[in-house]
């Protein structure tokens, strides 16, 4: 069609190309997608794959070293009551064999009072400190695995002597105090295994038994060795005991015949 | 922590609370902090039949909180990965619905 116009217009225009100031006849226009739109137009994926290849990563840079100042480390120096309680705990633990950590549920007043006489006739001491303390002081010290029983209201039962036994009765008598685990004689043990603790029998007996079982063996192989002259011994007194009754029998008719 | 409106909850509608734990686990903050809210003498006191017991374990077992109610329903809350005020709300909203309902049969 525009072909046919062109050659109409070729005719037509020969004359009029001459004179100059006239108008094409054939005007394309130009329809379709527009350069500059005034939404933002979407990107053709070839020149998208290419500002992503040729994108500017501009180098790493590295601060020079005096530049900022250097950020240290939050070490809060204790105050003096912290210090002073941290001595108080250092001497808690070196004293004290038997450590027994328990939690309290907002015990009344008069409770922990009963419990405070009970114990103390045991010489077993209620002492209380701030798990904070507690905490920063067992992560310096040996004793840093006891540190995660330190959360909520706990209290510390201390005493020179590992007297569980009667800890135990007294923490039967009030239910509110949960007994977490206990340090006795530098090891940690759980509430089970202060439990078991208890049932132990005490330590003479123990050394008894232990000598008993193994002096049985030898006492056995003696006992195997000394069997059969026991038994001749034995056999030898039955023998004279057995003479010397015929010898009175004998004795006492003749003595009835003399009298 | 909602410690205050507590006080009204534990009345008639709890029979028996048991809280099991490992204390050395890394997990058993929030159990332990539900128990201090639960075991203090203020709570326990608007209701003496109600047990609370503690069971300390040592067998890397997770916190388990178990509420046994009045009716015969239980509450099983696994304290692992909940936060104290979690299993709290969940506890109280319970304890709420089944107290209207034993004051409304007590009075019927």
């Amino acid at each position: 069609m525009t072909y046919f116009l062109l050659k109409m217009s070729a005719t037509l225009c020969v004359k009029l190309q001459r004179n100059q100031g006239w108008l094409p006849l054939i005007q394309s226009v130009r329809h379709g997608s527009k350069a500059v739109t005034r939404h933002k137009k979407p990107v053709h994926i070839l020149k998208q794959k290419l500002i992503a290849v040729t994108q500017y990563i501009p180098p790493a840079r590295t601060v020079p070293p005096g530049a900022y100042p250097s950020e240290e480390k939050h070490v809060q120096e204790d105050n003096e009551f912290v210090l002073l309680l941290k001595k108080n705990l250092e001497e808690v633990f070196e004293e004290c064999k038997m450590i027994a950590v328990v939690q309290t549920n907002a015990c009344s007043v008069d409770d922990m009072l009963m419990l405070r006489h009970r114990l103390c006739k045991h010489s077993i001491k209620i002492r209380f400190f701030p798990n904070q303390v507690m905490r920063s002081f067992l992560s310096n010290s040996v004793y840093s695995n006891m540190a995660p029983l330190f959360i909520g209201p706990t209290v510390l039962f201390v005493s020179k002597e590992p007297k569980v036994k009667e800890m135990m009765s007294a923490l039967r008598v009030s239910p509110q105090m949960t007994l977490l685990g206990a340090c006795i004689d530098n090891t940690l043990l759980s509430s089970q295994g202060v439990v078991s603790y208890a049932k132990l029998p005490s330590l003479t007996v123990v050394q008894g038994e232990l000598v008993s079982g193994l002096t049985m063996l030898t006492s056995r192989t003696a006992f195997m060795l000394q069997r059969h002259p026991a038994h001749l011994s034995a056999l030898l007194q039955q023998y004279i005991k057995q003479q010397s009754p015929d010898d009175g029998a004998e004795a006492t008719p003749k003595a009835e015949e003399a009298s | 922590m909602a410690a205050t409106s507590k006080s009204t909850v534990l009345l008639k509608a709890v029979k028996k609370i048991t809280i099991q734990f490992c204390p050395f686990e890394s997990n058993v903050r929030s159990t332990r902090e539900f128990l201090a809210l639960v075991g203090s003498e203020k709570v326990r006191s608007t209701n003496t039949n109600c047990e609370v017991i503690s069971v300390v374990k040592h067998d890397k077992s997770e916190p388990v909180i178990d509420v046994t109610y009045v009716d015969g329903e239980r509450l099983v809350m696994k304290g692992e990965w909940l936060t104290c005020r979690e299993m709290l709300s969940a506890f109280q909203s319970r304890c709420k619905d089944k107290d209207p309902q034993i004051k409304a049969g007590a009075k019927k």
